[in-house]
């Protein structure tokens, strides 16, 4: 296969405007159509029992499969298993000879596409028709969903209207939708009449009866499971639930996610072969069973069943959910992922079906915001399987050189970095600069500011400040706090970590800070790279055991969540650095809760007289990584002379992701212009974050719109009002 | 006509199980989905909405199954025959009739007020063309069989499901494929119209 160009296929979906406005539309009315669809009911407890139910199905893959098989057999349905696509093409080319098939309808079958079914009919002068009206049209105009549910969702109804065109023999009006509905009614209706085979997937498939389960809304499953004599269904594996009554835990939940409905037009139930009444070839009329076929579909799915890590994958019910709020999705759509599955779940199902290899040419897209696993009905972290992936792409060829090269000489070595950057420190009084921002870089580092400004590095680093800011230290501290800064608060928002430790001293705590101390190491675990993660884990690890401390403080969640709960995962089978790491990462805590707590002792954490507006930034590794984002804002309200207002998508990440945001700058900001746009909605003089990634990013967005709006970390905030 | 369970009343629900009070619910879900819900005090009522109803649609043709298991519904399809509009009852008629037929008159087992579902027992041919094919399906289901949620309606379908074809219809066929503009009718009818009876053995 030929090397892909992500940047520029990212690029003509940018410039697809139709698809852009789609998109944006949908992904500002989702999320509360679905909330809504779940009025009365208790989400997280429905989430829990669908993940419990699929997660035991799973344990017992091989036991449902035999089950499912003897049901379907006692039945009088023939049962096929295929180890992959291959396998697939030839038993339907087989059923199609025996039984003299020449017109096939199917309705909509994810594991179809996944094996690219419909070439086999082709190929083999068999009339093959989607019925599903998004899969029919797109299949007409050769081209591939790029929805899971809304295959068609990147179009317009004009260009729909020229797929239709494709199909019947004079011109579509585009203006008239009903219209349209209708032609695609007469011309399928008659597909479906003369259809010999109707094929389809299955939702799921129950072990003790042998039934499957069809969701739709169109009605065409119910259809091509009707009036054809003969049915096939491909089914993956993991698809097999053990109870008609645990389709309950998937039908209660998959309407309300996928289409925000409490309930499709049709759910389908179809066990064993039906009644089907047909006239022979004499015209007399002939009621008998129809013929059915069942082929459980392998392809990857029982080597990933057997995966204690990857197995969580199987928890899908494919609603698509993780794609209608996957803040990447929503931009650039489906087509880039490149293969059949999309978003962050079709990048885990790609990674397990096609191979890491193919994972591995989109798996830039995901950037951790974890928006996906809180609204997940099976609860998949998705974003840590990803992750996984990505791990095991490195151990089988290694990492990026040019990312690791970065790492090894910068991130990980703070003394190297700190010399390299003295060197550099002419970027700093270039006459790029303005006040604490650059807004335009030269030549090819161009790219990096168009969006947005950087900012300028500390001219004195925080390592620099450390001996002068010990000295403030109380004389008989509550606690020893060790300060764990990391990159970006070292070098760039210096002046931020110095409020950090104000504000600490103000608690009454001494502040200390290991000089030996790396990065927290998430850039190199990020790309996959466990290994120098390990090293780098150690090397912090050691340098804050040296100085005892009670308490280790971190402004920053993604540094926090990497030292608090990465650190824990990495050692799993080497007991010595297991026990340094769990006494380590229990020590752990963020900022901003910390602070939280510790003025709730001291009866600081009241309300205070407000005064200027300012709006508060969830940060995705602390909302959803950490779940902190209550204690800020009680921060905020305790603040003296200032006022909270919320602003529309507070938790939506801003794009930075680490070094997502400099990668892939054309995806990042404009995702940032929408949290500008947000920010400025709300007449704030003041954006308040507490991540420094987010702080850059956020910052950097606003001084670039000239919005006159400042940014500020938590720590700031608080440190002014001391 | 063939069927996954003979008598859900008497087979499938539990203790308790169904219950009229949840009419409201599903009445509201229903309409939610697209649905028209009218609710009858016996036959005799429901056959005169069906005749309102038919009268609105005017049919040519009316394909219609459920007479031979509830005679109330045969006596009624044997006089909106005898009014003089095709009424087609056996199942080789229903075939012929299938593509052409206006309206499709079927049966619902029970409702679902969750979800404003109706669940069907569509083991045979005949009764699932006749609530898919037509452009109008009117569904005959008694009032007093509704199901809290989907885990109780998915716990009675598991008493007496063994073989066969059943489900739920929620509202009628729909689609929002083109720019997400919802859409009715694509494949399935574009109107489903629920009779739902209180008293199914008065009025006769």
């Amino acid at each position: 296969m030929a090397e892909r160009n992500l940047k520029k296929e990212i690029q003509e979906k940018l410039q697809d405007d139709i698809m852009q406005s789609a998109l944006s539309k949908f992904a500002e009315q989702y999320p509360g159509s679905r909330l809504n669809a779940y009025k009365d009911q208790d989400i997280e407890e429905l989430r829990e029992n669908l993940r419990q139910m699929k997660h035991d199905a799973v344990q017992h893959i091989d036991e449902l499969a035999d089950e499912f098989q003897a049901s379907l057999e006692k039945r009088g349905t023939k049962v096929f298993r295929a180890k992959d696509g291959d396998e697939v093409k030839k038993i339907l080319i087989d059923i199609c000879k025996e039984n003299n098939v020449k017109r096939v309808v199917k309705s909509k079958s994810m594991a179809s596409e996944e094996i690219h079914m419909n070439e086999c009919f082709t190929d083999n002068g068999i009339r093959v028709k989607e019925t599903d009206l998004g899969e029919w049209m797109i299949a007409l105009a050769g081209q591939r969903p790029s929805h899971m549910v809304m295959p068609a969702i990147h179009l317009n109804r004009y260009q729909c209207a020229k797929m239709f065109e494709k199909e019947v023999d004079h011109e579509v009006p585009g203006e008239d939708i009903p219209n349209m509905i209708q032609l695609a009614r007469k011309t399928l209706r008659q597909e479906f009449l003369q259809a010999d085979m109707g094929v389809t997937g299955a939702n799921f498939g129950i072990a003790e009866n042998g039934a499957i389960g069809l969701v739709t809304n169109e009605g065409n499953a119910r259809l091509v499971t009707t009036l054809p004599r003969i049915h096939v269904v491909l089914i993956g594996y993991e698809k097999l639930i053990p109870k008609t009554e645990d389709a309950a835990s998937i039908l209660r939940l998959l309407p309300r996610n996928g289409t925000c409905q409490r309930m499709t037009s049709y759910m389908t139930m179809v066990d064993g072969p039906t009644k089907v009444i047909y006239k022979d070839e004499n015209g007399r009329h002939v009621e008998t069973d129809r013929k059915q076929y069942v082929i459980l579909l392998d392809n990857g799915r029982l080597e990933a069943a057997k995966d204690p890590v990857l197995q969580q994958a199987f928890q899908c019910v494919r609603c698509a959910s993780c794609l209608n709020v996957c803040p990447i999705w929503t931009l650039v759509g489906g087509h880039v992922y490149g293969h059949i599955y999309s978003g962050g779940i079709g990048a885990i199902l790609t990674g397990l079906f096609h191979g890491v290899e193919t994972f591995h040419e989109f798996s830039d897209l995901c950037i951790g915001c974890r928006k996906c696993a809180s609204i997940c009905p099976g609860k998949i972290p998705i974003p840590d399987l990803i992750d996984e992936l990505r791990a095991r792409y490195v151990k089988k060829y290694g990492a990026p050189g040019m990312d690791k090269t970065m790492f090894n000489m910068v991130l990980n070595d703070r003394g190297m970095f700190h010399k390299l950057l003295l060197k550099a420190g002419s970027i700093g009084s270039a006459p790029f600069k303005k006040g604490k921002f650059i807004r335009h870089l030269p030549l090819f580092m161009e790219e990096l500011t168009k969006g947005r400004s950087l900012p300028t590095i500390a001219e004195e680093s925080f390592r620099d400040r450390v001996e002068r800011l010990s000295k403030k230290n109380p004389s008989k501290p509550k606690k020893r706090v060790a300060y764990f800064s990391g990159c970006n608060m070292d070098f760039v928002f210096a002046d931020t970590s110095e409020n950090v430790v104000k504000v600490l001293q103000s608690l009454d705590m001494e502040v200390v800070y290991p000089m030996e101390q790396a990065c927290c190491g998430k850039p190199i675990l990020g790309i996959g790279d466990r290994e120098a993660g390990k090293e780098t884990a150690k090397k912090n690890i050691a340098a804050f055991e040296k100085v005892q401390p009670d308490v280790i403080i971190s402004a920053c969640p993604t540094c926090t969540e990497t030292l608090h709960e990465t650190y824990m995962k990495l050692f799993e089978n080497d007991p010595e650095w297991k026990a340094r790491a769990a006494a380590f990462c229990s020590k752990v805590r963020e900022f901003s809760s910390f602070v939280a707590e510790e003025y709730k002792k001291t009866g600081r954490l009241v309300h205070a007289k407000g005064g200027e507006k300012v709006t508060f930034h969830d940060s995705c590794h602390m909302k959803r990584g950490l779940g902190i984002y209550e204690e800020p804002r009680a921060l905020i309200d305790a603040t003296p002379g200032v006022e909270l207002v919320e602003m529309h998508n507070c938790d939506k990440c801003c794009g930075m992701a680490g070094s997502f945001g400099m990668k892939y700058q054309e995806v990042s900001i404009p995702m940032l212009n929408e949290k500008v746009k947000n920010i400025q909605d709300t007449g704030a003089t003041t954006a308040v974050v507490a991540c420094p990634a987010c702080m850059m990013q956020i910052g950097g967005g606003l001084d670039k719109a000239e919005t006159g709006i400042n940014t500020k970390h938590i720590a700031d905030l608080l440190a002014e009002k001391l | 006509m063939e069927k996954v369970c003979r008598d859900w009343a008497k087979q499938a629900f539990g203790e308790g199980l169904v219950d009229a009070k949840y009419w409201d619910e599903f009445a509201t879900n229903a309409q939610t989905a697209a649905a028209e819900v009218y609710k009858v005090k016996d036959f005799a009522a429901g056959e005169a909405k069906l005749k309102e109803l038919l009268a609105q649609y005017a049919p040519k043709e009316i394909i219609a199954v459920g007479g031979e298991e509830n005679p109330a519904l045969h006596d009624i399809y044997e006089r909106i025959g005898n009014d003089g509009t095709q009424i087609y009852t056996d199942k080789f008629d229903i075939y012929d009739h299938r593509d052409s037929a206006d309206v499709g008159i079927s049966t619902a087992e029970f409702c679902v007020a969750e979800t404003g579902s109706l669940c069907v027992d569509n083991y045979s041919y005949e009764a699932r063309v006749t609530s898919m094919l037509p452009f109008v399906n009117i569904v005959f289901v008694n009032a007093n069989y509704i199901v809290k949620d989907v885990t109780v309606a998915c716990q009675i379908i598991g008493k007496v499901f063994d073989k066969g074809y059943l489900g739920f219809v929620t509202g009628p066929s729909r689609t929002a494929d083109i720019e997400r503009v919802l859409s009715l009718g694509v494949h399935g009818p574009n109107k489903l119209l629920i009779i739902a009876v209180e008293n199914v053995e008065g009025g006769r």
